[in-house]
């Protein structure tokens, strides 16, 4: 029974490796067959990245003793490796207090100080035990070196976002724009970041922008969905906001222009969104109606960036 | 004129004691070759963190430069992250050991006397002799036993153009050009036989580029390894100067996006 499911467990693992899957329940589970079976030694090479994998989803399951059983095979076989020591960080960060993690992760910075993983490890504890300036410090000069990671701009963003600095998050979001033009989330959350910055001329631009890509190849007549439906309400508001006062705007952006039509156009994309049949899209077009009420009626400005 | 006429008859020991062989033997050295480059290589050096970052400051710079015709950043952040670079480019911020002292001449460190530039470039030559000495051998090989010999006949015709490609070694004016020679079948194989490689020894393995790197010296090769010395003052300088000129091409996408958005939804 456990031998014929071994390949098929096999497959499902390299599956999740592959596709990145966060699924650690699962991945301890079957991992934990093979572990038993010994299959290991039979795998060849692939067995280190299916080792690591185990590690990894054990820690998050907090199945400490089946991680260490993979953290000494994979020690064993590669003494020296900068990828165990992040996983044995990682280990340690699960169960001991923060400080020893960092001290461990400072003595390997000082070995090799270009090691990009270990320099994120150690921001991400810095970041678990609230010391963000310091995170945000380091992050900033990470990224100096390492400058194509995205990911590390989007977190650089919020992190600044979280203390209320939201011209400079727009100019670590504008990293990520330069690196990843094609990805509306990041637009998106360019223009929220500007909104809740007050700069509104350049929210309902980068709002528009995002729409731009989302839409391209959809038909005028296609429902919005997700991203687009969410830039659509960044409109609304943005316009609601412009209609009702002068807005200066931190950054010179210029007033788009035809902002009534602009407006019109919003609301019918929204209420198009719920055009649908069915008793829950009657109820939120209702609700959705009422928000929108008289244009004149500026309502509470929401913020989108917690 | 017809093949049929006036056929050769191949002896049959010939395709088992000559074509066979060599192109078995072909097969063995390319997959020897793989492991013997696998055995000689040495792990890439670890580079520090600040020269990691003068590597990387011109890709900055690229990246910038390369969306600057329809850029995704409004005017006022695309103007200040390019006037930062251009200011760290200027002050050589970014060099690995400073900005540079008064007026020093800035050459470039002769890679003779760097010892690391020198492991990189023993490296490359490293591989390119376990590339062409087992190339050299078998050539000499099938030159001295088997030189002249008419080995295989190609099962379709060719123009007279492909004589020097396929009968090499041998001086016939008239002989079919299907026929084709040891020395031939030597270079047939030589450039044909990466793609078996590639099936036997995976996608990165390092018998199938033979021809790419054995028309390189071991010098450009060694040039393009990272690490080697390059003039990172000179580069920066001609980077700053890409960056005004991508400036005067700068266009934000989000100039005219409302205008492209109402007319797409036929308000405008």
């Amino acid at each position: 029974m456990a031998a014929a499911s071994l390949p098929s467990a096999l497959q499902s693992l390299a599956n999740y490796r592959a596709h990145n899957t966060r699924v650690s329940q699962e991945v301890v589970e079957k991992g934990k067959l093979l572990l038993k079976a010994k299959s290991a030694s039979k795998l060849g090479d692939d067995a280190w990245a299916f080792l690591e994998q185990l590690a990894l989803a054990a820690i998050d399951v907090a199945k400490y003793e089946v991680a260490d059983e993979c953290l000494r095979l994979l020690a064993a076989k590669f003494p020296d490796s900068p990828r165990v020591d992040v996983l044995s960080g990682i280990r340690m960060e699960a169960t001991q207090p923060p400080e020893i993690a960092l001290k461990f992760y400072d003595e390997l910075l000082e070995k090799d100080s270009s090691n990009a993983a270990i320099c994120k490890r150690r921001i991400s504890v810095l970041i678990r035990t609230g010391k963000v300036e310091q995170a945000v410090l380091e992050l900033s000069e990470y990224l100096d070196t390492f400058y194509s990671d995205v990911e590390g701009w989007v977190e650089l963003a919020e992190l600044y976002s979280s203390c209320h600095q939201y011209t400079f998050a727009t100019q670590a979001l504008s990293h990520a724009l330069l690196l990843a033009p094609q990805n509306p989330f990041y637009v998106l959350q360019f223009a929220e970041t500007a909104y809740t910055a007050d700069d509104i001329p350049l929210a309902v631009k980068m709002f528009m922008l995002c729409l731009d890509i989302v839409d391209k190849h959809t038909s005028e007549e296609s429902i919005p969905t997700g991203v687009s439906i969410r830039a659509w309400y960044g409109v609304k508001l943005c316009c609601r906001a412009l209609s009702g006062r002068s807005c200066s705007s931190a950054s010179d952006t210029p007033l788009p222009k035809n902002l009534n039509l602009l407006d019109e156009l919003a609301t019918e994309r929204i209420l198009t969104a719920y055009s649908a049949a069915g008793k829950d899209n009657a109820t939120i077009r209702e609700l959705v109606l009422t928000w929108m009420g008289p244009s004149d009626r500026s309502g509470g400005r929401v913020h989108f960036v917690r | 004129m017809s093949s049929s006429a006036v056929s050769l008859y191949l002896d049959p020991q010939i395709r088992d004691w000559v074509l066979f062989p060599i192109t078995l033997v072909m097969i063995l050295v390319g997959i020897l070759r793989h492991y013997v480059v696998l055995l000689l290589q040495s792990p890439p050096k670890k580079l520090a963190r600040e020269a990691i970052r003068e590597q990387r400051a011109l890709a900055r710079s690229q990246i910038l430069r390369a969306t600057s015709a329809s850029s995704p950043i409004p005017p006022s952040y695309y103007r200040s992250i390019s006037n930062r670079l251009v200011a760290a480019f200027e002050a050589g911020t970014y060099l690995k050991d400073g900005p540079p002292q008064g007026d020093a001449p800035s050459t470039p460190a002769n890679p003779m006397t760097d010892p690391a530039a020198m492991d990189g470039m023993m490296a490359g030559m490293k591989t390119q002799m376990v590339m062409m000495v087992p190339q050299m051998v078998i050539m000499g090989w099938i030159n001295f036993f088997f030189q002249g010999f008419v080995l295989i006949k190609l099962p379709f015709p060719l123009t007279l153009g492909f004589k020097s490609m396929l009968q090499r070694g041998i001086e016939t004016p008239d002989m079919d050009v299907r026929w084709v020679s040891s020395l031939s079948w030597y270079f047939l194989n030589f450039f044909g036989l990466n793609g078996l490689y590639r099936l036997i020894l995976g996608n990165d393995n390092s018998a199938a580029d033979t021809s790419q790197t054995m028309m390189a010296s071991p010098f450009a090769a060694g040039a393009n390894q990272p690490g080697q010395p390059q003039d990172y003052v000179k580069l920066f300088k001609a980077e700053k100067d890409n960056l005004a000129f991508a400036e005067g091409l700068y266009c934000w996408m989000g100039d005219d996006v409302e205008t492209r958005l109402l007319r797409k939804y036929g308000r405008l």
